[in-house]
């Protein structure tokens, strides 16, 4: 029952924040396609945070084994750092598994972050690791 | 699922929902909380506005209506306030038809030349420090590197400085309200960010006016004209900052070149 309260509680989380954000930054809307979801999986190359939002880069074996760049945008860092995401947090080379929304160019190996999930299960939203007033 | 972890469940989402609707939830909380001591003093005996000053979380949610009063000018019922777009020129409403998303200057890390959330404290964010001394205020805004520094020994604007992003500009005390006179921007930066098409001409002149109310709250009130671009003076809706539990800004750097690649790709995508 924890696991599932767990699980509800963040997709609450992370549906929340996605809409917020979409709603606060035009420029989300604009670059990506919310009707595209897309997931993919690899090894984290680098972390920027950064304005005007943060990147998260990683590279994923595509179905022929060739390894692919993807890019994921994600908040901006006020929000991730003071939200618990502090610098460091993920290390370069973990794997990880990555949930959004695709770019709207579809030649573009590019999304917006709704969900980072790192081996061990914790999940991480567009904003960080604890995604409400208490975490500040 | 049993029915009674179904009821956990539901009220963990709602729990969870509710979090996400901080505006209300906190301001009510700050209504109903003891009321703060008096504001602070600096030597001279002005008011001292020193502090971290927010809407109260960095949210997208809070972002967007994180300070009371207004955020993008929302009404109080009744009719709604006009917005700085609506004060447009012919030719200015005409030039913003050519403009979009992807022509926004911050995409870019060029500052807005007010604020996204009209509080020019905050320019594209949603927090900015004041350090205030009894000559010289510093405003910094967290977000794109911004600072204003505002003498407040009654000396007129400098006639040495550049046109500037963010102005330049002067204070005076008129009571307990500091009141900043800001002009002498570029044309090349948009009044708000995200979207917003918002230019502006180098004609740019903003008086701004503010009050802290006691030692948490910080109000703040601002007129808008630009002879060139606007009808008329835009009066800002009336913005209420509340004092951050931090006393610290964060450095951020700005790159933004994925964000506007992107945005280049969409746009193209789309025609």
């Amino acid at each position: 029952m924890r696991r599932a309260i767990r699980t509800a509680l963040v997709w609450s989380l992370v549906s929340a924040a996605a809409t917020a954000t979409a709603w606060a930054h035009h420029s989300f809307a604009a670059a990506f396609d919310m009707n595209k979801p897309v997931t993919v999986q690899g090894t984290i190359v680098q972390i920027r945070l950064e304005n005007p939002h943060s990147w998260f880069f990683l590279d994923v074996k595509n179905a022929s084994g060739k390894v692919e760049r993807w890019a994921f945008e994600a908040g901006t860092p006020s929000g991730m750092v003071r939200n618990g995401f502090k610098p460091g947090i993920i290390k370069k080379g973990v794997e990880v598994t990555i949930k959004g929304f695709h770019a709207k160019d579809p030649t573009q190996n590019a999304g917006m972050l709704r969900e980072l999930i790192m081996a061990d299960g914790t999940v991480y939203g567009m904003f960080g690791s604890q995604q409400g007033p208490a975490a500040q | 699922m049993k029915p009674r972890m179904i009821g956990t469940v539901v009220v963990a989402i709602t729990l969870a929902l509710v979090w996400f609707a901080p505006t209300v939830v906190r301001t009510q909380q700050a209504e109903t909380s003891a009321p703060a001591g008096p504001a602070p003093r600096l030597a001279d005996g002005h008011p001292d506005l020193s502090g971290v000053w927010w809407g109260g979380s960095d949210i997208g949610a809070a972002r967007g209506r994180g300070a009371r009063g207004g955020g993008r000018g929302g009404a109080r019922g009744g009719t709604p306030p006009p917005t700085f777009m609506s004060l447009y020129k012919p030719e200015a409403a005409a030039k913003a038809k050519t403009l979009s998303d992807k022509d926004d200057p911050t995409l870019r890390c060029v500052p807005t030349a007010f604020g996204t959330l009209n509080v020019s404290l905050w320019d594209v964010g949603a927090v900015g420090q004041i350090i205030a001394t009894p000559k010289m205020v510093v405003m910094l805004t967290e977000t794109y590197h911004g600072f204003r520094l505002i003498p407040t020994d009654g000396r007129p604007h400098r006639d040495d400085q550049p046109p500037a992003y963010r102005g330049d500009s002067v204070g005076r005390w008129d009571g307990d309200v500091f009141v900043v006179d800001t002009k002498n921007f570029t044309d090349n930066t948009w009044m708000s960010a995200e979207g917003r098409v918002s230019q502006h001409s180098d004609q740019l002149h903003i008086v701004e006016r503010y009050r802290r109310v006691d030692a948490n709250t910080l109000e703040i009130e601002a007129t808008v004209e630009d002879p060139e671009v606007l009808t008329g003076p835009w009066t800002v809706p009336k913005q209420t900052l509340v004092l951050a539990p931090f006393d610290r800004i964060l450095s951020l750097n700005c790159s933004g070149i994925e964000t506007q690649a992107l945005m280049d790709a969409a746009a193209k995508q789309s025609k």
